[in-house]
């Protein structure tokens, strides 16, 4: 073989890989264009109103098609997932990084990743059928004994529908997400500065304080973001245990009353005329700009926090 | 002889060994008293279970182990036992979610399961046949076939584009990884959406299984190539070099040395990707009709997927849907966690080597 035919077979294999590598890139762009150019009629003909108002008409000529509630539902569960997922997936990842033994470590670390391959249609069932009988007896003691409060204000009997519930099941999908990245940005920690505060007369809290939670926090806030993209992109779970009403419920959480612009595509779909179904795809790049937009975040934050530590 | 005689150890002497009967005391009654307080109190006052834990139990077991530990360690101690006890109640909660889930579908699953539901479809199935009848093997072949050819696709990119990140030199090496990472939060209805308007609305194919599997790829793509690129990084440099200067050209280099050097890593990537999308449910609903009848053809006619069939009869609504839903979801997770554990078992193998 000589020089000119190892340069050109060579030239075709990373000619093939660089392909590759510039598809994958292209793909992004690609999704946001189609979307976009199928859903330019809707955004023209919506206005603002699309992402402001409230009401979802097809049945009129040219119908009326505005998904606030939607987006706003979005938020609230997501942020309600989050307030339940953060806490607990940080204490996870403690607990495997610093406090198990090896053996139960390891374990834990399997449990979590099984945990983050249970399919999501699996989590809707499972929330449909044990956790609502469950979380709808939960929230009736908050809204009788703590309905001071706001945010647990109700004007219903039944909490059957209600973001609470979404947010738990929510939040059992994107615990594993935080745990494994907290987990892994923890155990990147410098076991030397670790050793340094116990030996300075530190105690474990004050370790974990002053010397684990300062070094990982922005690989935990990246971890927290790729979690929240999650949340606002989880579907078919949500589908199963929300209600979805276009009205918007800014903070009642126990209202059966909520709203998730995923499952609303789903949901609306199967039936959807063509022009519902362009208002659909807004809805979609919506959705697909607000996570891409929480996930560069993340992804950024993450990669720099890595980089940060590796060196 | 050195003058220093060294005493041997009394073969009862321990140190570590907690022999203060206080603190025995101590430990015990921090342990118990929570637990029997709660239960009493749930009992007493009929709260449900869950929330006894939160609002009685927590708060108690805080407080008794601030408790113990203030009067063993002093003022010290109070944090750490706080922090402990915090993050064990944290990892028990998950631990428990986790359980019920499993639990759930394995007791429910095993109720409507039997040897025929993973073989016999579903074409006479309505609502008043019994479970002795019909079954989710057209589904259970339809998921086949739809993460395999997603996966025929997947893989090749996805590792190509791990080869352009690890082996060569290209400029775009960071943005590329960037993009990629950011796909990874693709919402999977998005990735329906996105064919959908691709292929069906433009009236280039009817909805059909391989629409499926081309939004599959979408989503399974990040994950391949973020866990190729991580165990082909972890190829020693040394290697690369020697093959290199033995006189291979790159591409034998890679496919001669490199790749058999991580194939169980390799592997690996491939089985985590598919488990991350055999269970996807939304942007099947998109782009292909649930079919009753067994369908071994990717390319035309309608098809059915153990997710979609989940889906079909959740929202059916009736009794022995809600019992198939259950049995199906059973079957899909066998499939997740057989997928699973073969790529445990091999990245066992592989640090091992």
């Amino acid at each position: 073989m000589n020089t000119r035919q190892v340069a050109k077979g060579d030239r075709a294999f990373f000619a093939i890989s660089t392909a590759a590598a510039m598809f994958t890139m292209a793909l992004v762009f690609a999704v946001l264009i189609f979307l976009s150019i199928r859903s330019w009629s809707t955004f023209t003909e919506q206005g603002l109103g699309f992402i402001t108002g409230s009401t979802w008409d097809a049945s009129s000529t040219p119908g009326t098609f505005q998904i606030l509630p939607m987006l706003v539902g979005s938020l609230v569960v997501s942020i309600l997932g989050l307030i339940i997922a953060v806490p607990t997936s940080v204490a996870v990842a403690y607990f495997i990084e610093y406090m198990a033994p090896p053996k139960v470590a390891k374990l834990a670390t399997l449990l979590i990743d099984l945990l983050a391959a249970l399919p999501s249609v699996v989590i809707g069932l499972w929330g449909l059928y044990v956790l609502i009988p469950q979380a709808v007896s939960w929230s009736q003691l908050l809204s009788t004994h703590l309905s001071f409060i706001p945010f647990f204000r109700t004007d219903f009997e039944n909490a059957q529908g209600a973001p609470f519930i979404a947010g738990w099941t929510v939040a059992i999908m994107i615990i594993p997400i935080i745990t494994s990245v907290s987990r892994e940005v923890m155990g990147r920690v410098d076991k030397e500065l670790v050793s340094a505060a116990s030996a300075l007369g530190g105690t474990n809290f004050s370790t974990m304080r002053r010397v684990v939670l300062p070094t990982a926090k922005s690989g935990i806030l990246g971890g927290v973001l790729l979690g929240l993209g999650r949340a606002l992109g989880e579907t078919v779970a949500i589908f199963f245990v929300l209600n979805l009403v276009f009205e918007t419920n800014w903070y009642r959480v126990l209202e059966p009353k909520g709203g998730n612009v995923a499952s609303l595509i789903v949901a609306k779909f199967s039936e959807a005329t063509a022009t519902e179904i362009n208002a659909l795809m807004a809805a979609g790049v919506v959705l697909f700009i607000l996570t891409l937009i929480v996930n560069m975040i993340a992804t950024s934050i993450v990669q720099r926090a890595e980089r940060k530590m590796a060196s | 002889m050195s003058t220093l005689e060294f005493l041997p150890r009394p073969k009862d002497a321990a140190p570590w060994r907690i022999r203060s009967n206080s603190l025995v005391m101590k430990i015990t009654f921090a342990s118990t008293i929570p637990t029997i307080a709660a239960i009493t109190i749930g009992k007493v006052f009929q709260i449900p279970g869950p929330i006894v834990l939160l609002i009685v139990f927590l708060p108690l077991q805080l407080l008794a182990s601030s408790l113990a530990a203030a009067s063993t360690r002093g003022r010290r101690g109070i944090a750490d036992a706080q922090l402990n006890v915090g993050v064990l109640f944290a990892t028990i909660f998950v631990a428990i979610m986790l359980g019920s889930v499993l639990f759930s579908v394995v007791s429910f699953g095993l109720n409507a399961i039997s040897p025929h539901f993973a073989y016999q479809n579903n074409v006479y199935v309505t609502s008043t046949t019994s479970l002795e009848y019909g079954g989710a093997g057209h589904a259970l072949l339809g998921t086949v076939l739809v993460v395999g050819l997603a996966s025929l696709i997947a893989v090749p990119v996805g590792i190509a584009v791990a080869v352009y990140l690890t082996e060569t030199r290209g400029r775009l090496r960071g943005p590329v990884r960037f993009f990629a990472q950011s796909m990874s939060g693709l919402p999977s209805i998005v990735a329906g959406l996105f064919i959908f308007a691709v292929f069906i609305s433009t009236g280039l194919s009817r909805p059909a299984g391989w629409l499926a599997s081309a939004a599959l790829v979408l989503l399974m793509l990040p994950t391949v190539i973020r866990m190729s690129e991580e165990v082909l990084k972890l190829v020693p440099g040394d290697l690369r070099s020697a093959a290199l200067a033995l006189g291979a050209p790159q591409r034998k280099a890679f496919f001669l040395v490199i790749m058999p050097a991580a194939k169980t890593g390799l592997v690996t990537a491939i089985l985590l990707g598919i488990a991350r999308v055999v269970g996807e449910t939304a942007p099947l609903l998109l782009t292909m009709r649930v079919n009753p009848n067994t369908n071994a053809n990717v390319f035309s006619g309608d098809m059915a997927t153990l997710p979609t069939y989940i889906f079909g009869f959740l929202t059916a609504g009736f009794d022995t849907g809600r019992a198939r839903s259950w049995a199906a979801a059973f079957l899909l997770l066998a499939v997740v966690g057989l997928i699973f554990g073969a790529a445990r078992l091999l990245s066992a193998r592989s640090i091992k080597k």
